[in-house]
């Protein structure tokens, strides 16, 4: 700190009677902390900037990994927006995901949030316990277990079988029940926004409950008119974060249907259809292609939120 | 007391470093360090690491350094490595990939090899065609295979109905099935897994049809009818009983681990024959294996021997002479051959095969003999697939998926598959 002051006061004095050298002396003076950021800058540009714009020109190329692209103009964007019917049945697969699984998650998440929020024995630990399934929702392993959890003759079967004398069906590998049990895996992972919920209904004082019982308001009605209005700005934040993860879903799917999207196409995610094309068929500039309309997606979604929540979330004046 | 560190240490630290590594600067550039990578299992691993070794004992001044993966990760990899000017010098390439990466000029000819490094005369001119890419050779045969049915005689056995067998034809072997279905030892068990969306099986009954995946101009080599007819055949047997349910056969991922067999729900599979080892290591039960049923009793059998997997030299390989010599090591060199043995498919080089029988096991042996057996009765190797084939093995599983779901007819099955595969070539 005291190191900082002096750089600030003797050298940034110093440099500024000097008319010259303006982005030098900036750096100078924060040198130490872009030196602290140098991991983080070189990530950036190199692994994510860097990439990010290659593909955006590899969109506009017949690139196939092997052999240097050729330019070919929108022909990419043109053949995906008209004549592509796997595009189609990928962007219904994803919405329907997202539709499906973010509202869930995020009910789920906030009904266990409201539970610790009483103030039970061992919440630490609990709350450990059920975040354990985000950490490994999305790992390989996981994705293997449910597999076997929903098969034919997997352990959900067996349960139906013993409880209800009901034989199911294999659901994993059904193309009508496959996107759920996928909708389920990611419910399953409530532990995120749970943590972020919990955090803000501890915010909310507890005064008002107060003046609401003496006043006669129920708990669904406390509910209704404390509770989710304060939580407004906890639970935007946690859908936007969530549909863009949801957007995003990759591994469960690919692991589920070994990199195919079957059956059927029923659980062919918009980012597994990229991969196949990029890395199954060599198609690396319709990939670009592919994932830059994503990007457009995910974007419009994000932004349409943002323009939407002036209506509905409350921030404190 | 805090390090302290002056110019002049800074100095030494760094001139000794340098020093070092001037020493062992000689001793790098005098053995030759090759990469090589294959997919497969862990015993395949094993034995290409034990050959690897013994080369190294052969030839101590080439060093090669081998990775592996799984099927479905390896091509990723491979087409990333690759494409970052970074591929390994000797890869070992499948029959439908080697296609996509000759013609994307990836892989380096080795007809300049032949009789120099390579010696291959005797693997016969068939095997050494199969690993020649419009006019020139590409890659190295590593062991000849054919599609295979494999199955539980003793389960067969116990339902008293005739198993499949070499001369049989679809016919009969779809009444068997459905008569196994009707005295089957117990729920959830079937006579035989769906081969409707296996492009290997699909091919064969084209060319016992004389028909073919595709025509000497690479166009599609077959009609709807001739797709309709295949998954008509399927859907009888599935609504009969014979072959498992359409959600217990898109639980297969075109793998020995999750074929119907393995996982204890069919008595038949319909594999590769090199695959009889894997399949064999997981089923407790004694497996057998037999040619394919035919449509009818003097029609071609529909097999042809192909190369189970190839070994090809990358284009940008700084040894390929290197390289060469390790392929030749593995393929026409007794110490090679035999601890590879015929995991990877029955050598093509006749005096390899011949001095490698006389010492495997009842399972390796079975496998030899078995290509012994088909080895007349086999057809002429299909000609190069068009670019983009690849992508047809999908389309087909998925159409056949379609059609046993009941979401369509096999007649509609038939106009799709030839639609969306006609689509799919013309694609560039």
């Amino acid at each position: 700190m005291a190191l900082h002051s002096e750089i600030l006061s003797k050298e940034g004095r110093a440099s500024a009677l000097r008319s010259r050298g303006t982005f030098r002396r900036i750096l100078e003076r924060n040198a130490a902390g872009y030196i602290f950021l140098l991991p983080w800058l070189l990530g950036f540009f190199g692994l994510t900037l860097g990439p990010a714009l290659a593909s955006l020109y590899l969109s506009f190329t017949n690139y196939d990994l092997l052999q240097s692209p050729d330019w070919v103009g929108a022909a990419n964007y043109v053949r995906i927006l008209s004549d592509d019917p796997k595009f189609g049945a990928a962007m219904r697969v994803t919405f329907t995901y997202v539709v499906l699984s973010v509202p869930l998650k995020l009910a789920f998440a906030l009904a266990v949030a409201m539970a610790f929020n009483r103030g039970i024995k061992g919440l630490t630990l609990y709350r450990a316990i059920f975040y354990l399934p985000s950490l490994l929702g999305s790992s390989v392993a996981i994705a293997v277990l449910w597999r076997q959890l929903f098969a034919s003759d997997g352990l959900v079967n067996m349960a139906l079988w013993q409880i209800f004398g009901f034989e199911g069906p294999s659901w994993i590998s059904n193309p009508d029940y496959a996107l759920y049990t996928l909708v389920l895996l990611s419910v399953w992972q409530f532990g995120s926004p749970m943590i972020i919920f919990l955090a803000g209904l501890r915010q909310i004082p507890t005064d008002m409950y107060e003046a609401a019982e003496m006043d006669g308001a129920g708990k669904a009605r406390q509910f209704f008119k404390i509770t989710l209005p304060l939580l407004t700005p906890v639970i935007f934040f946690n859908a936007v974060i969530q549909t863009i993860e949801a957007f995003k879903a990759f591994t469960p799917a690919f692991i589920i249907s070994e990199g195919t999207g079957g059956p059927i196409n029923s659980t062919l995610f918009y980012t597994l259809y990229l991969y196949q094309e990029a890395f199954g068929f060599f198609r690396m500039g319709y990939a670009s292609a592919l994932a830059w309309i994503l990007v457009i997606i995910i974007s419009l979604f994000t932004a349409f939120s943002f323009l939407g929540a002036r209506y509905w979330v409350h921030y404190d004046e | 007391m805090p390090m302290m560190l002056d110019r002049r240490s800074v100095l030494c630290g760094g001139l000794s470093a340098l020093s070092l590594a001037a020493l062992n600067a000689p001793a790098l550039a005098q053995a030759t360090r090759l990469r090589m990578i294959w997919w497969g299992s862990q015993e395949r691993a094993d034995r290409t690491n034990k050959a690897i070794a013994a080369f190294k004992t052969a030839k101590p001044d080439i060093t090669i350094a081998g990775e592996f993966a799984g099927w479905s990760d390896y091509w990723p990899r491979l087409a990333t490595q690759v494409a970052g000017r970074n591929a390994p010098d000797i890869i070992q390439m499948d029959y439908r990939y080697i296609f996509e990466y000759a013609r994307r000029g990836a892989l380096a000819p080795l007809d300049d090899y032949l009789g120099k490094g390579l010696t291959i005369d005797d693997f016969g001119k068939p095997n050494i065609e199969s690993g020649r890419i419009d006019g020139k050779l590409f890659g190295i045969n590593l062991g000849v295979n054919s599609s295979v049915v494999l199955y539980d005689k003793a389960a067969w056995e116990k339902t008293g109905v005739t198993p499949p067998s070499m001369g049989q034809t679809w016919e009969e072997f779809a009444e068997n099935t459905i008569a196994f279905g009707k005295k089957k030892p117990k729920p959830g068990y079937f006579a035989t897994a769906d081969a409707s969306g296996l492009e290997p099986s699909f091919e064969n009954y084209l060319r016992q049809n004389n028909k073919a995946l595709f025509s000497a101009d690479g166009q599609l080599g077959y009609e709807p009818a001739d797709v309709a007819a295949w998954f008509k055949m399927w859907q009888d047997i599935r609504k009969s009983g014979g072959c498992v349910p359409a959600d217990v056969q898109a639980l297969d991922q075109q793998n020995i681990e999750s074929n119907a067999l393995t996982t204890g729900k069919a008595a038949t599979a319909f594999a590769h024959s090199n695959q009889f080892v894997g399949y064999q290591a997981l089923n407790k039960s004694k497996l057998s294996l037999t040619a394919y049923p035919r449509v009818g009793k003097s029609s071609p059998s529909g097999h042809y021997l192909k190369p189970s997997m190839l070994m090809s030299v990358s284009a940008t390989s700084t040894n390929p002479k290197g390289a060469v010599d390790f392929i030749n090591f593995l393929v026409a060199k007794p110490e090679g051959v035999d601890l590879l043995g015929v995991e990877r498919g029955v050598p093509a080089s006749t005096a390899m095969r011949d001095q490698l029988t006389t010492k495997l096991d009842d399972v390796s042996k079975a496998m030899v003999e078995y290509i012994a057996a088909i080895t007349p009765e086999v057809g002429p190797l299909p000609i190069n697939p068009p670019q983009g084939a690849g992508e047809l093995a999908f389309v087909l599983t998925r159409v056949s998926q379609e059609v046993a779901f009941g979401r369509i007819t096999p007649e509609e099955g038939g106009e799709r598959m030839v639609t969306e595969a006609k689509r799919t070539l013309a694609r560039k």
